[in-house]
């Protein structure tokens, strides 16, 4: 049986991988909620094939905005592949960290 | 299906993050309750695999993309649906707060859709599949079906209510493409259950053969 620091270390190879491969392999077109944003508002059907330039957050009327230091799992399009490579890697070493030290904190004080 | 800040008034936004934050106290206790020195590095490794998993858009047609969800395959494997209200909660402050995706006023939303209803309907489903099918990895893959289009339609829900979708036709696209997207999150949980009870089967709460009391 493979002891858990062996799991840890294939989970997180495991992620890493995935991670890596989704920088250059994964698809670019909407999500189901951004697609479906893009058939409500008559940019495409409901089957047919997004538009280039259609923009699902168009319908939406809230006005807050936030900039996220890592926009869209990039360093800023100057950084280029590489540069989403750093971030997905971040993503997952945070994921990772975090929330092992929320859960050892979490669970901390048990009888 | 991260819903973005621009899609929710801010007063319905606050009353979905108010009952998160219910759930993920809930969530805090369950994990003061069921976590211990064995189980803390799994419950890092699932978050960090479903961190990568989810940035992994894979081509569904119809113009559109999708990737796991992971609320089911949480659930299924830490035995509770809030170890996925713990992770998927912790995952979504991540992605929204250091990556953008999804918004951070409509975070509250996210999490109950994604988290609360994916965990509870992946994990109850899950349950009650495997004392009908037998299989645990068929039960799994149906159980992570249902918990990627019940959330979806939820969501299209929430955004008829706040006026940015209308009802009908928010219910057939969402409930359209997440119908396929639930594929391949059936698919994927299906799979890493079969992994981690191959390598680690006493890591499951539910192992394989078992049925759940």
């Amino acid at each position: 049986m493979m002891e858990i620091r062996q799991l840890v270390i294939a989970g997180v190879a495991l992620a890493l991988v995935i991670g890596v491969a989704a920088v250059f392999f994964a698809s670019g077109d909407p999500d189901g909620l951004e697609s479906t944003a893009l058939f409500v508002q008559g940019e495409k059907t409901l089957t047919g094939d997004s538009p280039e330039e259609g923009d699902p957050e168009a319908i939406g009327a809230g006005t807050f905005e936030y900039e996220a230091p890592m926009p869209d799992y990039t360093l800023g399009e100057d950084a280029g592949k590489p540069g989403e490579v750093m971030a997905i890697i971040a993503g997952i070493v945070i994921s990772l960290v975090g929330v092992f030290a929320i859960a050892r904190v979490a669970s901390a004080g048990k009888a | 299906m991260h819903i973005p800040d621009a899609f929710l008034p801010i007063g319905q936004a606050i009353v979905y993050w108010i009952i998160a934050l219910v759930f993920f106290a809930l969530a805090l206790r369950w994990a003061k309750r069921e976590l211990n020195e064995a189980r803390i590095p799994l419950v890092a490794v699932l978050a960090a695999g479903i961190f990568a998993l989810q940035a992994f858009n894979l081509p569904i047609a119809m113009g559109t993309s999708g990737h796991l969800v992971g609320g089911a395959l949480a659930a299924i494997v830490l035995g509770s649906p809030y170890g996925a209200v713990f992770i998927l909660t912790l995952v979504l402050i991540i992605q929204g707060f250091i990556f953008g995706d999804g918004g951070i006023t409509v975070m509250g939303a996210n999490i109950i859709n994604m988290g609360v209803i994916g965990g509870f309907v992946g994990f109850y489903s899950y349950k009650g599949l495997k004392a009908a099918l037998g299989s645990p990895y068929i039960s799994a893959g149906i159980a992570a079906w249902l918990a990627c289009v019940i959330p979806a339609l939820a969501a299209s829900v929430e955004l008829f209510i706040a006026g940015t979708f209308p009802l009908v036709p928010g219910l057939i696209a969402m409930g359209t493409y997440h119908a396929v997207i639930g594929v391949i999150e059936g698919a994927i949980t299906a799979i890493a259950l079969y992994l981690i009870a191959t390598v680690r089967p006493d890591i499951l709460e539910l192992p394989a053969g078992a049925v759940a009391s």
